[in-house]
């Protein structure tokens, strides 16, 4: 049988930090454990994130590709088709780092988006993620990523114990 | 072979007759845009003879500018154009590549001289008047800028000839339209590259100066000061 | 009991409260939409109409070549500058009053943008041949002249457009996650595809608030850069009165200007016409009009230090242009300076003026005809008044212009109503988060409003 979740709603932050410290006691590493709220939560409030945000590298290397098309386009152009203008170069400096500078731009912010949505796990439609649409009602849900049988038994007894209101497990990833 | 074609206009000579202008339309394919227009600002004619008023009435004299393309060397129009529609030929002609031409219109607002002319809209030539048409040079559709060419169809045909009798283009064979027409010969054209070429003779001439010279377009088209009365 | 505002409140009434726009549409609205979907139909043909009979139905000539298309091209993109500065501006800020207007501020953003970018092609004489200008591998063998500023122009609002887009979408995730968990029938189908499964993870809320950190550190470069870049179109120009090198920091000083002015305008019709009056406040509305205030004065500081180097200077072709203000052009100059800073100026040093919604409107428009004055200003008496005096003429719009500046203006509020209609238009997750960091703190005899701030920590960033 595959991984699930165990999830329980709290009404407030701070029962579900309850709930959170309860997990952790069980013990669980922190990487298992996790909070879904309709708003942001500061870090520790319920858990921790552990993975570090790496995702800047990625504006950076959107931007230097950003800024290699950019560079690109305006000399292969000055190059390709080399005629005079006003009596001025083939390649002109400044018209090439506006151009460069502004495809570079745009390299580093869909870079960024990319990665963003990445990063945030998103568009993974196929896979059955944990929801609760109740966290609408300002409720939060703390989810532990538990192997079935004895590991989901005993989170979902700690999480009943610390207040969680529906503790249940379920098949899914966070 | 190479060319620097250039303009001498002597504005000791110009009288304002206008006959120039009558010959650049009868030669170039240029659409007559009528009264109406001409009030609104949309003439179409490629060369014009400009009037100022030098003093008043009842002392006013009337001094007369014919205004060509500059066809500048460093012509602020070429740089502007998004598409290239005009660029600079190794004649050191400002070309204008009507096919290209999109609209845009910032190369005559870019031209200082505003000597650059913009198809407002399609013209037709009604019967017999299509006869008058040279063959040697296209008419134009609305949205396309279109200016003054140094007739280059003619300059064409000139170096046609030459090149099939393998011999370089004399001096005085390429004459444009207003050239040819002026009755008091104030305009010249020629080879500044040829050193014995009449307008490499007249351009030595103290009188010459060229237009807004200040901005740095470097025109090849020289006029010689008026020295009757006041100068310009 | 925790004391955050969050947690007293009722969060799915609020949530009903902020996306009453997104209420099933009623006879009004589809008579609205008809109407304005009427008069962009009605510009859309005048404009089939100007391309099949040339440009000649404007009221251009030689030598003003540029009219109302372009000088209402740069107002749009001016008008684009609202979302960015809101949204990018105040979010790195850390502007606590921001979170009621994002959304529709970066909507507008997103919306004038568009509508702007449409202007280079209607203004252009072949429009049918506008894809010239796209650079791509083509039998003509020819590509576009990227020295020309008017390319600079198509990179530049490409960039801002897709990024503000990018910005607008990424921006509205949690939102649409929230109004996913509201909805019911087609809505929740749409919703769910849109909000790509994001569902408040921890680990989600913390990496989005660093993309929308990076993106608002990357969308205001941009931003100035296009604005800059849409004023260089005449600062490269050889046209008196153009060729200035005031131009840049001018045109996005002028565009943030009639931002705000224009993102006040649509709070404003927002907030009457959704009922929101419980989120936006007095307080928005309050510190929009500071930002109002400070713009028209670095405005006006603007332009007197460009007109004060004119007119000492004297130099003859600046100056004929600059006498023409007090000519021919005198009554759209004294629109431009009055509606742009002799009355607006005065109004928002008042308090009063910034605390009353109804004043602050009128300041706010005043602010926008006068900022599409001077547009004008800036686009037709220089070429009216240029170089060779024989030439000079002078320009006023035909009522195909007029059509198509109308159909612009139906049709940034068509869109706009629209998006209001499908999409949420406050941002609901950053309210909530505001409310949540919201106390009230108990100093002394009296009672604050606290406001936790995570990111005080290095939380909210970084990991």
């Amino acid at each position: 049988m595959s991984d699930g979740v165990v999830v329980g709603l709290f009404e407030s932050v701070e029962k579900a930090a309850l709930g959170g410290d309860a997990l952790r006691a069980l013990p669980l590493p922190e990487e298992r454990i996790t909070s879904i709220s309709s708003f942001p939560l500061p870090d520790g409030a319920v858990s921790r994130d552990t993975r570090p945000i790496r995702f800047p590298r990625v504006t950076l290397l959107g931007w230097f590709l950003g800024a290699l098309a950019g560079l690109a386009l305006a000399l292969a152009t000055y190059l390709l088709y080399p005629l005079i203008t006003g009596g001025k170069t083939i390649i002109s400096v400044p018209p090439t780092l506006i151009v460069t500078y502004e495809v570079a731009m745009l390299g580093a912010l869909i870079g960024t988006v990319a990665a963003g949505f990445r990063e945030m796990g998103l568009f993974r439609f196929r896979r059955k993620l944990v929801h609760d649409p109740r966290i609408q009602e300002g409720k939060i849900l703390v989810c532990a990523a538990v192997a079935p049988g004895d590991q989901a038994r005993r989170a979902i007894d700690a999480l009943s114990a610390a207040g969680g209101i529906d503790v249940r497990f379920e098949e899914g990833e966070v | 072979m190479k060319h620097k074609w250039a303009m001498a206009i002597d504005l000791d000579r110009c009288t304002g007759c206008g006959a120039c202008v009558a010959a650049c339309v009868a030669e170039n394919n240029i659409p007559t845009a009528g009264e109406a227009e001409v009030e609104k600002g949309r003439s179409m004619q490629w060369i014009r003879v400009a009037r100022y008023w030098d003093g008043e009435y009842p002392e006013a004299n009337a001094v007369y500018l014919p205004v060509p393309c500059m066809q500048c060397e460093r012509a602020p129009c070429e740089t502007v154009c998004p598409v290239y529609a005009t660029y600079h030929n190794e004649d050191g002609l400002n070309a204008m590549v009507y096919n290209r031409c999109v609209g845009t219109r910032y190369c005559a607002n870019n031209c200082p001289y505003s000597v650059r002319v913009f198809n407002w809209r399609d013209h037709a030539w009604e019967k017999p008047l299509d006869e008058q048409l040279s063959p040697d040079l296209s008419v134009r559709s609305r949205g396309v800028m279109e200016k003054c060419t140094f007739c280059i169809q003619r300059i064409r045909r000139a170096r046609e000839q030459a090149a099939a009798e393998v011999r370089p283009i004399r001096d005085g064979e390429v004459v444009p339209a207003c050239v040819q027409t002026c009755p008091p010969g104030a305009l010249l054209f020629g080879d500044l590259d040829d050193p014995h070429s009449e307008i490499a003779r007249k351009l030595k001439d103290p009188r010459r100066f060229r237009l807004m010279e200040h901005l740095g377009t470097e025109p090849r088209v020289v006029y010689l000061k008026r020295q009757k009365g006041a100068g310009l | 009991m925790s004391g955050d505002h969050l947690a007293r409140t009722d969060a799915t009434a609020l949530f009903h409260e902020l996306t009453r726009s997104n209420l099933p549409a009623t006879r009004r609205w589809y008579l609205v939409v008809g109407l304005l979907a009427l008069v962009v139909l009605w510009g859309l043909g005048c404009f089939v109409y100007m391309m099949k009979a040339g440009m000649g139905v404007t009221g251009l000539n030689r030598p003003v070549m540029w009219g109302v298309f372009i000088a209402t091209f740069v107002f749009w993109i001016g008008l684009s500058h609202s979302g960015t500065l809101i949204s990018a501006i105040l979010r790195l800020t850390n502007a606590t009053w921001r979170a009621p207007i994002l959304r529709g501020a970066e909507a507008m953003t997103a919306f004038t943008l568009m509508v702007g970018g449409l202007f280079p092609l209607i203004h252009i004489g072949r429009n049918w041949r506008f894809y010239y200008m796209i650079p791509y591998p083509n039998s003509r063998e020819l590509w576009p002249n990227l020295r020309s500023p008017l390319m600079w122009d198509a990179v530049a609002i490409n960039t801002y457009l897709l990024g503000s887009l990018t910005f607008l979408y990424f921006g509205m995730i949690p939102d649409l996650a929230i109004a996913r968990d509201h909805a019911t029938g087609w809505r929740k189908r749409f919703y769910t595809v849109l909000a790509l499964g994001f569902r408040g993870t921890h680990n989600e809320w913390r990496r989005y608030h660093v993309a929308s950190t990076i993106f608002a550190i990357l969308i205001i470069p941009v931003a100035v850069s296009v604005h800059s870049i849409v004023g260089w179109d005449f600062a490269m120009a050889k046209v008196p009165g153009w060729h200035s090198t005031i131009f840049a920091p001018y045109f996005v000083t002028g565009a943030i200007f009639s931002g705000i002015a224009g993102v006040v305008l649509v709070m404003a019709a927002l907030r009457k016409a959704f009922r929101l009056e419980k989120t936006l406040t007095t307080v928005q509305f309050e510190n929009l009009g500071k930002l109002l205030c400070m713009m028209s004065l670095l405005w006006g500081y603007f332009y007197f230090a460009e007109f004060l180097t004119v007119w000492y200077n004297r130099n003859p072709e600046e100056w004929e242009v600059f006498r023409s203000y007090g000519g021919h052009y005198l009554p759209l100059w004294l629109s431009m300076f009055v509606c742009n800073f002799a009355i607006p100026f005065p109004m928002l040093c008042m308090r009063r003026v910034r605390r009353s919604i109804p004043a602050l409107c009128t300041a706010s428009f005043l602010v926008v005809v006068g900022m599409y004055a001077e547009r004008i200003l800036i686009v037709v008496p220089s070429l009216a008044r240029r170089n060779d005096p024989f030439i000079w003429n002078n320009y006023f719009p035909t009522w195909v212009e007029l059509s198509i500046l109308a159909s612009a203006v139906a049709m940034f509020l068509l869109l706009y109503i629209v998006f209001a209609k499908l999409f949420p238009i406050v941002a609901v997750s950053d309210v909530q988060e505001r409310l949540f960091q919201a106390t009230d703190r108990a100093v002394g005899g009296t009672t604050v409003e606290s406001l936790a701030r995570p990111e005080a920590h290095g939380e909210g960033g970084r990991g």
